[in-house]
Order: C-alpha cells, then sequence, then structure tokens
C-alpha cells in the first residue's frame, strides 16, 4: 500500500500560539484513518492544513511520494482532496444539482449553465454513488434536506468529482445514529472503490467501527499511531484521555 | 364514446389545476405572481364595467405605466442581483441623479450623447465598484458604505451643478432610442423586458449567477468550493451602480431635464419592489422575474390609486403595507425551506 499524502514534521504557529508541533503522518491508498484527540488537540488546524486554507510554518507535504505546498483550497482540490466540513459548505437556498455542481459548474463556452446535463448527472450520482433514502429529485432544495442527507450530498460532491482522500470533519456530531451508520457504511463503500478518508472526531466509538489506523493527537503533535488490529477501545480511550 | 370521454376528463383536470396552483405558488415568484394577475384580473375587470370612472385601460393610462416602469425598473435589477449576493446598496438614488446630471452636462457643453451616456454608466459601475472596495477591503456593513454614499453622491450634485435643473438636448436619434415608440410600445418599456430577460439569463442560468446565489446563500460555503466570493460581490455593487446609470439615461431621455432632487427614495423603492417580488434581506433568495413583477406591482397599485383619486399619502401607506406583507410571506417560506 503506497501512502498517498503524507505530512512531514509539520509545524504551525499563529504568532505566538504553537498550534501543530513535529506532527508526521501518512495516509494510504484506500485507507480509512481516525484522527483522534481532544478538543485544542490541533485536529482542525491539521485539516486547514490539508486542505490548503492554513500553510505550515515548518516542514511539508507530500501527494504520491512528491513534495507539495498547497496555498489555496483549489490546490488541494487539485490533488484530490475534498473537505467535507462540520457544518456541511452547501448552500441552503440552492438545489442539490446546483450545489454538487458550485464552483465547477458545467457550461458551454460562454458561461451559459448546461442545466440538462447536470440535472442528469446529479440523479445518477444520488441514486448509484451515494444511496441516500428520502431524496426523490435533485431540483430539491439543500434546506429542505436532514442533516445527514445534507453530509451524502456533500459526498455526492466528492464522488462525482473523483476525489482520492474525503477529509470528514466531525462528520457525525449532528446526525442522528441511523444517519451516522449510513454514513460510516459510506464511508466503507468508498474505501472499497480505493478512495481513503480521514475521519475527524472525538467520538471514539464511530472512529473504530470503520478506520483502519489511528493517529491520536494531543497538545498539537502526534502521540500515538496504531493500526486497528494492534489496538483496542480501551487503549485508545486511555491515549485521548490521558495524554 | 363522448360522455365517457367528459366523465373521465372533468376530475383530471380538477387535479391538473391544483397542482398548476401549488406548482406556481411552490416557484421562487409564485406568489407575487398570482397577487400580481389578481389585481390585473381586478382592474381589467373594473375598466371595462366602469369604462368611463376607471380608466385603467385608456391608452393613456398604459402609456403612463410603460413610462413609469423602466426607472425603477433598472434600479431594482441591480439593487436585486446585489441583494441576492448579501449586500445592500442605499447610494443608488444619489448616483442615478448624479450620472444623469454629469451626462446632461456633458451633452450641454457639445458631446454627443452616444459619447456621454456610456460615460454616466462608467460612472455608476466605478461609484459601485469604490463602495464594493470599501465594504470589503474594511469587512463593514454594506449598508453604512452605501449610506455614506447616499449622502456624498447627493452633495456631489448639488457641488458639482447647484441646485437648478440641467437641460438635456441629446441629438433626435438618441431621444427616440430612448423614449420613442416601437408598434406603439414605449422604447424604455422594450428596454426593461431586454434587461429583464438579460438579467434573467444572467442570474439563473450562467456560472456568474450560481456564484451570487451562493456568496448570498452561504459565503463559508462557496468559498469553501473555491469562489471568490470578493470577486462575486465586487461585480454585483458595480453592476448596481451600472445599472442605477441607465436608469438615470432612461428617465433624463424621457423628461429632457435632470432635477437635482429627484432621485431621493428610489432606493428604498427600489429594495421595496425587491422585498415584494420575493428577495430575502439576508441574501441568496430570490428571482428577476420576481423583482420586475414587484416594480409592476408597485407601479399598477400608484396608479389605481391615482386613477380613484386617492390623496397622496394613501400610495405611502399602501407600498409600506404591501413591503411589511410580502417579508412576513418570505420569512415563512424562508424558515419552511430551512426548518
Amino acid at each position: 500500500m503506497s501512502n498517498l499524502l503524507e505530512l512531514h514534521n509539520i509545524s504551525k504557529s499563529f504568532g505566538a500560539l504553537t498550534a501543530l508541533r513535529n506532527l508526521s503522518f501518512h495516509i494510504g491508498e484506500g485507507e480509512v484513518v481516525g484522527l483522534l484527540g481532544d478538543n485544542g488537540a490541533g485536529k482542525s488546524t491539521t485539516v486547514n492544513l490539508i486542505s490548503g486554507i492554513h500553510k505550515p510554518t515548518d516542514g511539508y507535504l507530500s501527494v504520491d511520494g512528491k513534495k507539495t505546498l498547497f496555498t489555496c483550497r483549489s490546490d488541494s482540490a487539485d490533488a484530490g482532496i475534498e473537505t467535507i466540513y462540520q457544518h456541511t459548505a452547501l448552500v441552503d437556498s440552492l438545489s442539490i444539482t446546483r450545489n454538487i455542481f458550485m464552483g465547477r459548474e458545467l457550461t458551454d463556452r460562454f458561461g451559459f449553465l448546461r442545466q440538462a446535463e447536470m440535472r442528469e448527472i446529479a440523479m445518477e450520482v444520488l441514486q448509484n454513488a451515494v444511496h441516500i433514502s428520502g431524496i426523490d429529485s435533485p431540483d430539491t432544495l439543500v434546506g429542505n434536506l436532514s442533516g445527514g442527507q445534507k453530509q451524502a450530498v456533500a459526498i455526492a460532491r466528492a464522488v462525482y468529482f473523483k476525489k482520492r482522500v474525503l477529509l470528514l470533519d466531525e462528520p457525525t456530531s449532528a446526525l442522528s445514529v441511523r444517519e451516522t451508520e449510513a454514513l460510516l457504511n459510506q464511508v466503507l463503500k468508498l474505501k472499497a472503490e480505493n478512495v481513503s478518508s480521514v475521519l475527524v472526531t472525538h467520538n471514539i466509538y464511530h472512529a473504530y467501527q470503520v478506520c483502519d489506523r489511528f493517529v491520536i493527537m494531543s497538545h498539537g503533535t502526534k502521540v500515538f499511531d496504531v493500526a486497528k488490529a494492534d489496538t483496542t477501545i480501551n487503549q485508545l480511550t486511555d491515549y485521548v484521555v490521558l495524554t | 364514446m363522448t360522455p365517457i370521454l367528459a366523465d373521465s376528463a372533468a376530475p383530471r383536470s380538477r387535479t391538473q389545476r391544483q397542482s398548476i396552483l401549488k406548482q406556481i405558488m411552490g416557484m421562487p415568484a409564485g406568489a407575487i405572481f398570482l397577487v400580481f394577475m389578481t389585481l390585473q384580473i381586478v382592474c381589467i375587470a373594473g375598466a371595462l364595467l366602469y369604462p368611463n370612472e376607471f380608466r385603467y385601460l385608456s391608452p393613456q393610462n398604459l402609456t403612463i405605466l410603460m413610462k413609469a416602469v423602466p426607472v425603477l425598473g433598472c434600479l431594482a435589477l441591480g439593487a436585486g442581483v446585489l441583494m441576492i449576493a448579501g449586500e445592500f446598496d442605499l447610494s443608488i438614488g444619489s448616483v442615478y441623479t448624479f450620472t444623469a446630471v454629469l451626462m446632461a452636462s456633458l451633452v450641454g457643453a457639445g458631446v454627443s450623447a452616444f459619447v456621454a451616456a456610456p460615460l454616466g454608466v462608467l460612472a455608476g459601475v466605478m461609484i459601485g465598484l469604490l463602495n464594493g472596495q470599501i465594504t470589503i477591503r474594511f469587512g463593514l456593513p454594506s449598508f453604512i458604505v452605501t449610506l455614506g454614499g447616499l449622502l456624498f453622491w447627493r452633495g456631489a450634485v448639488l457641488l458639482y451643478n447647484g441646485a437648478v435643473q440641467v437641460r438635456f438636448d441629446p441629438e433626435p436619434v438618441f431621444t427616440s432610442l430612448f423614449s420613442g415608440t416601437l408598434l406603439g410600445i414605449n422604447a424604455a418599456f422594450i428596454w426593461i423586458v431586454l434587461f429583464v430577460v438579460g438579467f434573467h439569463f444572467l442570474l439563473h442560468r450562467h456560472r456568474f449567477g450560481n456564484h451570487v446565489f451562493a456568496t448570498g446563500g452561504n459565503r463559508g460555503a462557496a468559498e469553501a468550493i473555491g469562489i471568490n466570493t470578493n470577486r462575486v460581490k465586487l461585480v454585483a455593487f458595480a453592476i448596481a451602480g451600472g445599472m442605477a446609470a441607465v436608469a438615470g439615461i432612461l428617465a433624463t431621455a424621457r423628461v429632457g431635464s435632470v432635477q437635482p432632487g429627484q432621485g431621493a427614495g428610489l432606493e428604498l423603492q427600489a429594495i421595496a419592489a425587491c422585498v415584494i417580488g420575493g428577495l430575502s434581506l439576508r441574501g441568496g433568495r430570490g428571482s428577476i422575474i420576481g423583482i420586475f413583477l414587484g416594480v409592476l406591482l408597485i407601479h399598477t397599485i400608484t396608479d389605481v390609486l391615482l386613477l380613484l383619486r386617492a390623496p397622496g399619502f394613501y400610495l405611502d401607506m399602501f407600498i409600506a403595507t404591501l413591503i411589511v406583507l410580502a417579508a412576513i410571506f418570505n420569512h415563512l417560506i424562508e424558515r419552511r425551506g430551512v426548518a
């Protein structure tokens, strides 16, 4: 299993505050990694760094073994990384189709939208790639969907644009039990299609259900990195709580 | 055979009619469309029943309506696009006067109207960009920035021109292009219809429009996906300023002169038309057809009250009630949308 994304000795400071210190870990191809840690451990900074919103003060990222520098969001998007935020990055007042294609609209050469084509693709993605219950039309406004359905639309967007890594930032915090199950199954299904995921969460139980490996952070650095086979949920809890 | 057909056709047509009504209500401007059509039907019926007392359908009245709509229409289209992008422009009334004075005095100094009018629009665009730059650069509410703009450009008109009216004597071709008639229809009305169609395609069928809705609907999301929301807002500010200048051209060509005080209050009427047309004050919602229907509704009601010889203050009270009702209605729809 080759490493899709690697972080090498990354540090990040905001003025006098050091958010990350010497952080290194990797994400393999088709691997689901749980990034765990208590509040303030530096998980969100790490997500922002991987998605190109922050630049590292020190250290570097590499994609497919090649050293890269993400200076903005579109750099990470070009590398195949899609971040799905806690409060999903969707516009409530637009339809599902328009959300899926937001910022990446299919247009003719004058910039006019190819609506029928986008609608058809949206319909297919919703029906096949991600199975979402209760959505009957891609013209539904996203504001009318539940939290889980919104996450699913965000994931559908990532799937259609052939992303290789999904960064899921606290994906389950706003979901019902059933929606959480559906989301975790979705992650496993994508894994079968060789899409990696990083589950950023402080819910160890959710992470334990689907992750292959766990990276535990505390005070801006990595304190534990272990494959699922070599650990137990109790040991993970101890590391999150005690370090 | 025939009776069976009639039997089976009757219920189907009823359900169809119901679903059409529902469909209309579900559309962005559906409710305002129904209100507008109802008002039209009542007015036309009234005019047919009492042709002498209520001259709604008289050619003179229809001409007045067609001449009145384009000015507010242009202002509202610009203000509406900006509102959907999540910002306000209170300065458009003053910009409308300022650019009109600029254009008229250039023509007075011997410049061709075909040069002066684009210069006026350019000035409007530049003022819009300035409003946008200040709003974005300093992270201020556009409400405050453009409130400053309202006072500044109103003062600039007086500084530049004094409180006297400016005559506007363009080439006859220019006048007929913007206030002549074509097939009995006022030229300015044809212009506004063209603008409505153009803006509809820009906002609902073009990538830029999608970015406007995304910027106003959820700025964080739009930025996360890689849309340059500052640029979208800046362009929207420029459109608002430019359309204010276009409104100035249409009004000036019609009247043949500019009054330094003529734009006062128009910015609020433009925003009122947008709100009546279903735009959210928080941005991200609305439609071009809605804005245009809002303008038509304001002018129809004004016209009806004038025809009924109602005193002037009734006008303001009626429009005010309409705005508040429309805002309440929009808010209910929004809440239903989010829940």
